[in-house]
């Protein structure tokens, strides 16, 4: 369970989190849903490590993450993936997948030189998990091909898939329907609840609001780096003031 | 024949430098100007623990390896925690100061250099085992870079310059892994160094200048950058074609600005003509054995 408590940033004048109190729970799907520049995005940001908040405290599983690096949180088990996916363009799908494994083998040049069969090892495991998560989302064929060749769902697809391999505890995702249409649609909504009901914390960010009516347990409202609503997605909606701040006069 | 040796030699060290720079630059998107003076560090140490304190000549060559690679990570440590920027800015100030100490310090010999090194293996051997020795390394250092590059670590490596923040947000702490590549590049520097100063007899610190990193990064970029031949391509055309020149009898005041405009020239023609270099990286990265198809 991530739970956030009292997180609040901000650049110079412009807030980006205002004392945001946040629950996200083992095999529950957390919908952030908002207007551009609400705060959903630098929220991710804060919880993931990018920025140092200026208060507030965040905790995985009970163990506090304040002052933990980005690398550091994902090893304790916060996975993110990202509004513009960001894989690796010089690596084939294959590889952006291994590279994500929690125990990558040979991130250690001592441990590459004097250690070459437990790299080896770690390597062939790394590589069938891949393989695996591959085969769920329906791109086994796509494994040795480079990045540019995916269509861009295929992209976001691969972009969750990479995060699947820290074998996280809460996985954050960043717009993962922006672009995404057709097979991938598909794809993206059934990898997301398989997730889930392996008991994973989920929270998404998302401007497609059917995705988030579809899958979403519950959702919060953002704006201007305050939570101004929480409840079940279709009360949201429902609400004209949310609505009329959503989609503006 | 001496003098064959001699460009041999040499030949060999830019290969070595080279290859370590490309480590560093190539593989790693790491900017640095300090190449120089880990080479420096290495020569200077094995040549005063050797004729000073009487040590080894081996153990002095490692001892030079040793202290390149501890101040390598003692200087990029702190400046990589911040960023990749301040790299640079550490390596400039590090690279001016060391020859400015060198240049100051009594035991160092201060600017008229340290002459009476001990030699090695030749006195015994003959030049052509110390040749054979540096040529070796040379390759040595070629395959090992070319085994890191296409190892696991070098999967990590490619995916760290793609997109750092991505590769942290995997659990991947790319802090080390460029601490790691710098220390080993500049350790191999060092090494050259001491290869340098048993062989030479002499050293200065104006052999370790500055304008020698353009010298060692024009041949990564003309020879290739991120590949593991590329380098050696580009140390020997830029090795041989100063040497070459010198054989067209032009006065001396001609020669040094001539070899500097053929190094700036080439540079150039390959930003313009093939911004890859003589050996061209391919686009995606793949492990060793592995033929990659293109779709």
């Amino acid at each position: 369970m991530l739970e956030i408590k009292g997180l609040s940033k901000s650049f110079g004048g412009i807030v980006v989190a205002q004392d945001i109190d946040l629950v996200m729970r083992p095999g529950r799907i957390l919908g952030l849903i908002g207007p551009n520049g609400a705060g959903k995005t630098s929220l991710f940001n804060l919880a993931s490590g990018i920025y140092p908040p200026d208060a507030g405290t965040i905790t995985l599983d009970g163990a506090s993450l304040d002052g933990l690096d980005l690398h550091e949180r994902a090893r304790r088990g916060l996975s993110r993936t990202w509004q513009h996916v960001r894989l690796f363009p010089s690596l084939t799908v294959l590889d952006n997948l291994i590279i994500g494994a929690r125990d990558y083998p040979a991130e250690s040049m001592v441990t590459l030189m004097m250690a070459q069969g437990r790299v080896a090892k770690a390597r062939d495991a790394a590589r069938a998990k891949a393989m695996d998560i591959l085969a769920r989302i329906g791109l086994s064929d796509t494994a040795e091909k480079s990045i540019g060749d995916l269509t861009y769902g295929q992209q976001k697809l691969v972009g969750v898939a990479r995060a699947l391999m820290n074998d996280g505890r809460c996985l954050l995702l960043d717009e993962p329907m922006a672009g995404v249409e057709g097979h991938a649609y598909e794809a993206m909504q059934r990898i997301v609840r398989e997730v889930a009901a392996s008991g994973v914390a989920v929270c998404v960010v998302e401007h497609n609001v059917a995705f988030i009516r579809d899958l979403c347990d519950e959702a919060v409202f953002m704006f201007q780096g305050r939570i101004l609503a929480r409840g079940s997605v279709a009360d949201l909606i429902a609400n004209p003031e949310l609505t009329e701040l959503y989609f503006g006069h | 024949m001496e003098y064959l040796y001699s460009i041999a030699i040499l030949v060999g060290l830019f290969v070595i430098l080279a290859s370590s720079f490309n480590l560093i630059i190539g593989y790693g998107g790491l900017i640095s100007i300090a190449h120089p003076i880990f080479y420096g560090l290495g020569a200077y140490t094995s040549a005063l623990l050797a004729r000073d304190a009487g040590l080894p000549v081996p153990l002095c060559m490692l001892l030079g390896t040793l202290l390149a690679m501890i101040l390598s990570i003692a200087m990029a440590l702190p400046a990589l925690r911040v960023s990749g920027d301040y790299l640079l800015i550490a390596s400039i100030g590090f690279q001016l100061g060391m020859i400015e100490l060198i240049k100051n310090f009594r035991f160092t010999g201060g600017a008229g250099g340290v002459s009476g090194i001990p030699a090695f293996l030749v006195p015994t051997f003959g030049r052509e085992v110390y040749v054979a020795l540096v040529l070796g390394v040379a390759v040595g250092v070629v395959l090992l870079v070319r085994w890191i590059a296409h190892s696991d670590y070098g999967r990590a490596i490619s995916a760290m310059r793609d997109d750092e923040q991505a590769f942290a947000a995997l659990g991947r702490d790319a802090k080390w892994i460029k601490v790691s590549l710098f220390a080993l590049g500049s350790g191999i520097a060092g090494f050259a160094g001491a290869l340098y100063a048993h062989y030479f007899r002499f050293v200065t610190s104006e052999q370790f200048e500055i304008l020698m990193s353009s010298t060692i990064l024009t041949m990564v970029v003309v020879g290739g950058l991120r590949t593991p031949w590329g380098p050696v391509v580009g140390a020997i055309l830029l090795q041989i074609l100063p040497q070459a020149i010198t054989f067209l009898n032009l006065p001396p005041a001609l020669l040094g600005p001539i070899q500097g405009l053929l190094f700036t020239g080439l540079v150039l023609v390959f930003m313009f003509l093939r911004p890859g270099g003589l050996v061209q990286a391919g686009n995606t990265w793949t492990a060793h054995g592995h033929v990659r198809k293109e779709t």
